[in-house]
């Protein structure tokens, strides 16, 4: 793997809703606006999917370590037609 | 009657320490360790914290040491307070006349595994997570599991006489120890538990001791061995979360789900518009969701495959009945996964101009009926948001009731009221104003009789005081056995007001 400066900067952001912007997709972040008093601290790409995938094993082993399966229903979730409807 | 008010802890009391470990390194004096021993996560005034260390700490490895511990203490009338993980939502861990702290943290050994009789038995040091790690190759489990699953250990969950999120299954700590070595106030070492064997869930032999030494807040001794109860190992694990556009319609689902009857039911929570507001806020699963999800009831399964399949099918029909929508599986699975370490979240609240802050979280929590819940949600709001208005630096974060009735889940709730508190902003101002909003908090949990605390434990300061008030007629009994079983008040003085008991 090579190391590239600029690939580490993070994409410009989209605003989601009135407090919270995205640059990383499933990725969400206090709209800076809000955050004069205590800065959001910078953090280059790697760092921020490297945090975000460590949740994901964190709630993977959790569910592993209270049961030998999880029941999937194989369902999305019924509320977000409804935003789109709108 | 001379009582322990002032701790007396000095060089010859070091030296008398160090001859019963016979280890100085588990003798601990030194700043660093006194004042990682002070606080817990609950809000604490951070700007008076010297007044809350200990004069000293120490890690026994034996029954025998804490009481010979005890012994001096009592001699000497020096405050002993115990300590586990100090994960604690209260302060019962937290030392309000200095004295010496017996940390129990090196007592975490397995002492037996009893796949014939189904038990544990195990040092008050050692940790649910790392106890199921050593019990799964058996096939079997310590279904306690709190919030701070990872972090806290097995003394302190009795000592609090814990709340477990599969508690409605599996039963609450109290349910899942079967007896329990003590030792008493004044250093002798008793074995308490139903009757006489060690290992039996039912007697009728004497008085029931077990419930005593449960959720005394370390007021009445330390707990240095305990008997627990193994489970089998859940074969399948089943969680939905449903979206509703109104509170009353999430209300009446969850009492539904709750009088349902299944079995492997382990817990249904019920969030309300203001916890929704919360979540919309800082949440990854809720910030996108769409303005008319305003509550959610979430449902989680725990037991064999044939019968948490079709409850699975169950708890979807009834979910629905009155208009829930179904948040889909990564929601739901993901949250849920969550919800076992919550101490993982990192924290920041909002000042009252939006800007974010870093704040500690404070739940303050009660015992409520489920006929209580939506007033008390109203009361209770209403007396955040004006402690908010007034001081700036608190932040409403929801409210959520959380089934916890052990293997009943119909009709008793654990209801917590999450509130943001920026700490570095806290002065005696800001504080006297924090115990007054917590005590008004409690007062309407009286009101709608319910408790002023379902698992935290009674030790807050601003609804301590109310101890004795929720208590009532039966306040003289408590008083009299904490009197005859510490005479001289050592043992975590200062807390549930037991003070009385030597007036």
């Amino acid at each position: 793997m090579i190391f590239r400066l600029g690939d580490q900067k993070p994409p410009d952001a989209r605003r989601i809703t009135d407090d919270v912007i995205q640059r990383f997709e499933h990725v969400y972040e206090v709209d800076p606006e809000m955050m004069r008093d205590f800065p959001q601290q910078e953090l280059p790409a790697w760092d921020t999917q490297r945090i975000v995938a460590a949740r994901w094993d964190h709630l993977d082993w959790m569910h592993d370590h209270f049961a030998d399966d999880v029941l999937k229903l194989g369902l999305d979730s019924e509320t977000m037609p409804d935003e789109e409807e709108t | 009657m001379s009582v322990a008010f002032k701790s007396a802890v000095d060089d010859g009391v070091i030296d008398e320490l160090r001859a019963i470990t016979g280890d100085p390194d588990r003798v601990l004096p030194n700043l660093s360790s006194r004042v990682n021993r002070t606080r817990v996560p609950a809000p604490f005034p951070v700007h008076r914290w010297a007044e809350f260390m200990p004069d000293v700490a120490l890690l026994p490895t034996s029954a025998e040491e804490v009481s010979e511990i005890l012994k001096l203490a009592n001699r000497l009338r020096i405050p002993v307070v115990p300590r586990a993980g100090g994960t604690g939502l209260s302060d019962g861990a937290v030392p309000l006349r200095g004295g010496i702290c017996v940390d129990v943290k090196l007592m975490n050994k397995i002492h037996e595994i009893d796949l014939t009789d189904r038990t544990v038995t195990v040092g008050p040091g050692i940790n649910m997570l790392k106890l199921n790690e050593e019990l799964r190759p058996h096939g079997v489990f310590y279904p306690d599991d709190p919030a701070s699953y990872p972090c806290s250990l097995v003394g302190g969950r009795i000592g609090t006489g814990g709340w477990s999120l599969l508690g409605s299954r599996f039963g609450h700590t109290r349910d899942l120890v079967i007896s329990m070595q003590v030792v008493l106030p004044t250093g002798e070492i008793v074995e308490i538990g139903e009757g006489g064997g060690r290992k039996l869930r039912k007697s009728s032999t004497g008085l029931t001791l077990k419930q005593l030494f449960t959720g005394h807040q370390g007021t009445l001794g330390i707990t240095t061995e305990a008997t627990l109860e193994l489970v089998p190992r859940p074969e399948l694990e089943f969680s939905a979360f449903f979206a509703f556009d109104d509170y009353m319609k999430a209300y009446r689902t969850t009492g539904a789900l709750t009088r349902s009857g299944l079995a492997t039911l382990a817990g249904v929570v019920l969030f309300d518009e203001w916890k929704l507001r919360y979540l919309r806020r800082d949440d990854e699963a809720y910030i996108p969701q769409p303005d008319s999800v305003r509550a959610v009831v979430a449902v989680a399964l725990y037991g064999t495959r044939a019968e948490v399949e079709p409850a699975a099918q169950r708890v979807m029909e009834l979910g629905r009945v009155d208009g829930g929508k179904y948040l889909g599986d990564e929601i739901s699975q993901g949250d849920w996964a969550s919800r076992h370490d919550r101490y993982a979240t990192p924290l920041h609240g909002r000042t009252r101009d939006g800007q974010v802050a870093p704040m500690s979280w404070h739940c303050e929590d009660a015992a409520l009926n489920y006929s209580a819940l939506p007033a008390v949600r109203e009361e209770w709001h209403a007396i955040v948001e004006r402690y908010s208005e007034r001081y700036g630096i608190f932040d409403d974060w929801g409210m959520f009731a959380y089934t916890s009735g052990p293997y009943k889940p119909w009709a008793d709730y654990l209801v917590e009221i999450d509130v943001g508190i920026w700490e570095q902003r806290l002065d005696d101002d800001t504080w006297a104003g924090w115990v007054a909003c917590k005590r008004e908090i409690a007062e309407v949990a009286l009101k709608h009789g319910g408790s002023i605390t379902a698992c935290h434990g009674a030790t807050r300061e601003g609804d301590a005081e109310l101890v004795p008030t929720e208590m009532g007629s039966s306040w003289e009994v408590v008083k009299r056995i904490k009197a005859a079983l510490d005479p001289n008040n050592i043992m975590n003085p200062g807390k549930q007001m037991l003070d009385e008991a030597y007036e």
